[in-house]
């Protein structure tokens, strides 16, 4: 927007969210509570695969205080019993067969939630137990069980040129996403060297801390949720699809959510609770126990294997990828996040020709979804491992290597889609600077090693082909309410989406409110995800606000009896040559009576174009600059990470402590992956499925320096050259970390976490090759 | 079910007379009975630290505690800490934006506050070991340090 004063954004800012959060008061769907409402409990299977042979719920039925009990029958009698994204396979309630260890089958309404769980211990269930697959080489052997006899239900995600993209191509696979881009095979046989190398992603949880929630009522035709889902229009038009109601009998409201990091996206339990409040005639709350939401969705663990080629003067030349994600029984997210971690793996760098190949393997694992920057975490990691790799074994400078290869602001990612909008060596200088990356020691032989490391993790950010809508009423006093469909889940959507407003009104901050969330009244959007908040739902305000500020200037200038050109709006007044107007009379004596409204609307959608490999061009790149200094115990394994620098490109900082909140708390989350957190199976069941067991980075797991930087490089497409910036820390801090790992005691780990083990493993096969030798 | 039992206890500077169960927890006590919904049930287990009240002073896992536990004792909840976020731990978070989600700001903030009332000064380990008590999701927990060295100067000034 013209004549904005940059420092008018630089200012700091208060989080409107603040003042409920540190007193208590914030009120999430947690909290919500209707009168006569009852608590739910849902059995889960102990099987990770096995036929359901019969369910006898009589004696929890019977149960006082028991309202009812649902089963798969109940399930399978819905005009549309299944959820998923694209591809639909996972049903309310299973009817035919479980297909993981926590899988949902049966479900129970009571007065509370301790005569629920009595009633779950009476339900008697008789499995037939299948053989089960638990890896992605165990589903895709020849002859191995399947997990589905039918076809998922939906079409695959649409996809433009030189991509392909395929349901169900062989037995227990989901999905497949190809791209290719020049003859791969061609330019790597013409390479001078080709190294293939294969990368293990690791399976995480979100352990968000307020777990899944949902309060449901149903009315007449009329379905009701409180839902803690980041997604109230996805998850409105998925319960009108499964109850077979009319779109606008459904209303979704959305409270303060508790964490989510992709947890809380697209339809899950949802549906259950509905068909429970339906069956008691009651509202029905349905809390998770943090141990459930366990075995609800992770992150998509997964192998990658990349063939890349390069010349002798350190040129990349073409890179091939095989990646196989386990996407766990159900399809939940697994397509979006198959075709982004295809398209991701090539990395910000300048390619001859790429060859993809991404498909998501069924396994009677846990689910995996979204999880904060789906796909490019996975990408990053084996892309910029590799990089690092490569150099080291041509003899360069990993650094050198790299800035020799990335593309330069203005290039396209790939052909037809749009160019990188951040100067990607100025940020990886920034970390070099920070870290003193160049002036690090030679690697010493001493029990204790130090090394340093760098990576840019990069995705592409804000959804393909988002759209949203946005709306702003502005009371006669100059007060204003946002209306959009963000979800405020921690990430400071309610500031920097009324600071957006705000700023483009020329109101205080403190003047602007931001609505709550309910599907009747807010303006659609696609949910609370790929940090588009600021970049599309911030467009939709920006254009509401003109909306409103044009209105405003209009009525003004009728009431004044000039010319709208004439007029100039400052703070709650317009001004006309030398006096000024203030609005508040003006609208009183015109309308009279409570007043008048000013009702700005807004939207903003980026187009599908078949000729981008996505279907459309991307809207903004999410850089991730990351440099770690490692040091290695030779005789522990240990890796202490004794310093981390991590920084990302908000193109212009809206909030700039919610962007520094961001990066260190995504990157925390990623330090933590890399290091220690893992979701384990040793066999059919979780080894670790529980808040005790399950162990997320703790304050006393801080690397002991650990700083961020928030780049403003002005090129996004958001309101003041903002762009997205709520996943990039997950991106590139696993590889810096492995990187530092190798040039402190030469050796590669190409699986997380980097556990003391796998570290003295590495450690103590370099000591039988170089004995060999 | 054994009998309720009675307890009398100060509730952030009020006493109290309440009649309890003996399977009563106190998460669920403040939540549903007195309303003090600002204590969170996150894992439910005494490992995040979400529910943390202050009972006689000391950080205290309000979803492992039994209610009839805290007979007699002073019990300070984060809606009793101070009048609409005025304590300097609250302003600290505050100023500082120590916070995201929200969800174990609460807890974190009676930490804190236990915290300093046993080390005014704390040096960085002293810090992240009593942080450790609390799991932060969204934060990276930096900020969060930030504000307990702000906070800490409030005190003293």
């Amino acid at each position: 927007m013209d004549g904005i004063d940059p420092a008018v954004l630089s200012a700091p800012v208060v989080a409107l969210d603040g003042p409920d959060k540190v007193t208590g008061a914030a009120r999430y769907t947690f909290d919500v509570a209707l009168p006569g409402m009852l608590h739910a409990k849902v059995l889960r299977s102990p099987h990770a695969h096995a036929r359901i042979v019969a369910i006898d719920t009589s004696r929890a039925a019977a149960l006082p205080g028991v309202a009812c009990v649902v089963t798969g029958a109940d399930a399978a009698a819905l005009p549309d019993p299944r959820y998923g994204v694209f591809l639909r396979d996972q049903p309310v309630l299973p009817w035919d067969k479980v297909r993981y260890v926590g899988d949902m089958v049966a479900a129970v309404a009571a007065v509370d939630e301790v005569t629920a769980y009595r009633a779950l211990a009476l339900i008697e269930v008789r499995y037939e137990p299948l053989p089960a697959v638990m890896t992605i080489e165990a589903a895709l052997a020849p002859g191995a069980p399947l997990l589905f006899d039918e076809p998922a239900a939906g079409d695959p995600v649409p996809v433009g040129a030189n991509a392909t993209s395929v349901k169900e191509p062989r037995p227990n696979v989901l999905y497949e996403f190809t791209y290719r881009n020049g003859d791969a095979d061609a330019v790597l046989a013409a390479s001078d060297r080709v190294f293939e190398d294969r990368f293990e992603f690791s399976r995480i949880n979100h352990f968000h801390l307020e777990p899944h929630v949902n309060v449901a009522r149903v009315i007449g035709d009329q379905i009701e949720i409180w839902s803690c889902n980041q997604d109230p229009f996805v998850l409105r038009n998925d319960l009108a699809r499964v109850f077979d109601r009319p779109v606008h009998c459904v209303r979704v409201h959305a409270s303060y959510v508790g964490g989510g990091f992709g947890g809380k996206s697209y339809c899950k339990m949802e549906p259950l609770v509905v068909l429970l409040a339906m069956r008691a005639g009651r509202p029905v709350r349905l809390a998770l126990t943090m141990d459930e939401s366990l075995l609800t969705l992770t992150k998509h663990a997964g192998e990658l294997i990349l063939t890349t080629g390069v010349t002798a003067d350190g040129r990349l030349t073409a890179r091939k990828s095989e990646i196989r994600l386990d996407g766990g029984a159900y399809a939940d997210a697994s397509v979006m996040t198959t075709l982004k971690t295809g398209y991701r793996i090539t990395g910000p760098y300048r390619w001859q020709a790429v060859a993809t190949r991404a498909c998501a393997v069924r396994t009677n694992c846990v689910p995996a979804g979204s999880f904060r920057g789906f796909g490019g975490t996975q990408a990053s990691f084996a892309s910029e491992s590799q990089i690092d790799m490569i150099a080291r074994r041509l003899g360069l400078d990993p650094y050198a290597f790299r800035l020799k290869n990335l593309l330069g602001a203005g290039e396209p990612f790939q052909p037809n889609d749009s160019a990188i909008d951040s100067d990607l060596v100025q940020g990886l200088d920034e970390v070099a600077r920070r870290l003193g990356y160049h002036r690090r020691p030679p690697a010493a032989t001493s029990p204790l090693a130090r090394g340093m490391g760098l990576s840019i993790g990069i995705k592409d950010g804000g959804g393909t082909g988002n759209h949203a809508q946005a709306l702003i009423k502005v009371m006669p006093s100059g007060r204003a309410i946002v209306h959009t469909a963000t979800v405020e889940i921690g990430q400071g959507a309610t500031t920097a989406l009324s600071r957006i407003a705000a700023v483009a009104l020329g109101l205080p901050l403190d003047w602007v409110r931001y609505g709550a969330i309910d599907t009747d009244h807010t303006p659609l959007n696609n949910g609370t995800h790929v940090s588009c908040a600021t970049t599309v739902t911030g467009a939709a305000i920006e254009r509401a606000a003109l909306d409103v500020r044009r209105q405003v200037l209009d009525f003004a200038a009728t009431q004044l009896g000039c010319v709208v050109e004439a007029l100039t709006l400052q703070g709650w007044a317009v001004r006309r040559g030398n006096v000024t107007h203030p609005l508040e009379p003006m609208i009183a004596a015109h309308f009279g009576g409570a007043g008048f409204e000013f009702i700005g609307r807004g939207q903003m959608k980026v187009p599908f174009d078949a000729k981008a490999p996505l279907n459309a061009v991307n809207l903004f790149w999410i850089p991730n600059w990351v440099g770690a200094e490692v040091e290695v115990d030779r005789e522990t394994g240990r890796v202490r990470v004794v310093r981390l620098v991590a920084g990302a490109d908000a193109g212009r900082s809206i909030n700039p402590a919610a962007c520094r909140g961001q990066i260190e708390g995504a990157t925390l989350q990623a330090y933590g992956q890399a290091l220690f957190e893992e979701l384990r199976y040793d066999g059919p069941t979780p080894a670790n499925a529980t808040p005790l067991a399950y162990r997320v980075p703790l304050a006393s797991d801080l690397p002991e320096r650990y700083e961020s930087f928030t780049a403003e490089h002005a090129q996004g497409p958001g309101p003041f050259g903002a762009k997205g910036i709520g996943e990039s820390g997950m991106l590139g801090v696993a590889s810096a970390i492995a990187n530092a790992i190798e040039d402190a005691v030469g050796v590669r780990l190409t699986a997380l976490p980097f556990t003391p083990e796998r570290v003295l493993a590495a450690l103590d096969a370099q000591q039988v090759s170089t004995t060999r030798r | 079910m054994s009998a309720p039992i009675e307890i009398a206890l100060t509730v952030n500077g009020a006493p109290r007379r309440l009649t309890v169960l003996p399977n009563l927890v106190l998460a669920d006590l403040l939540r549903e009975d007195l309303g003090l919904t600002g204590c969170k049930i996150g894992c439910d287990q005494a490992a995040c630290g979400a529910c943390t009240v202050l009972v006689d002073g000391l950080p205290t896992t309000a979803c492992t505690t039994f209610a009839f536990e805290i007979d007699g004792k002073n019990l300070v909840t984060i809606e009793g800490l101070g009048d609409g976020g005025t304590h300097p731990v609250q302003r600290a978070f505050l100023d500082h934006t120590a916070f995201q989600c929200g969800f174990c700001t609460p807890g974190m903030i009676l930490s804190v506050v236990a915290l300093l009332a046993r080390h005014p000064d704390p040096d960085e380990t002293t810090i992240r070991q009593w942080l450790s008590a609390n799991v932060c999701r969204c934060t990276g927990y930096q900020m969060i340090i930030d504000a307990v060295r702000a906070a800490a100067k409030m005190r003293a000034a």
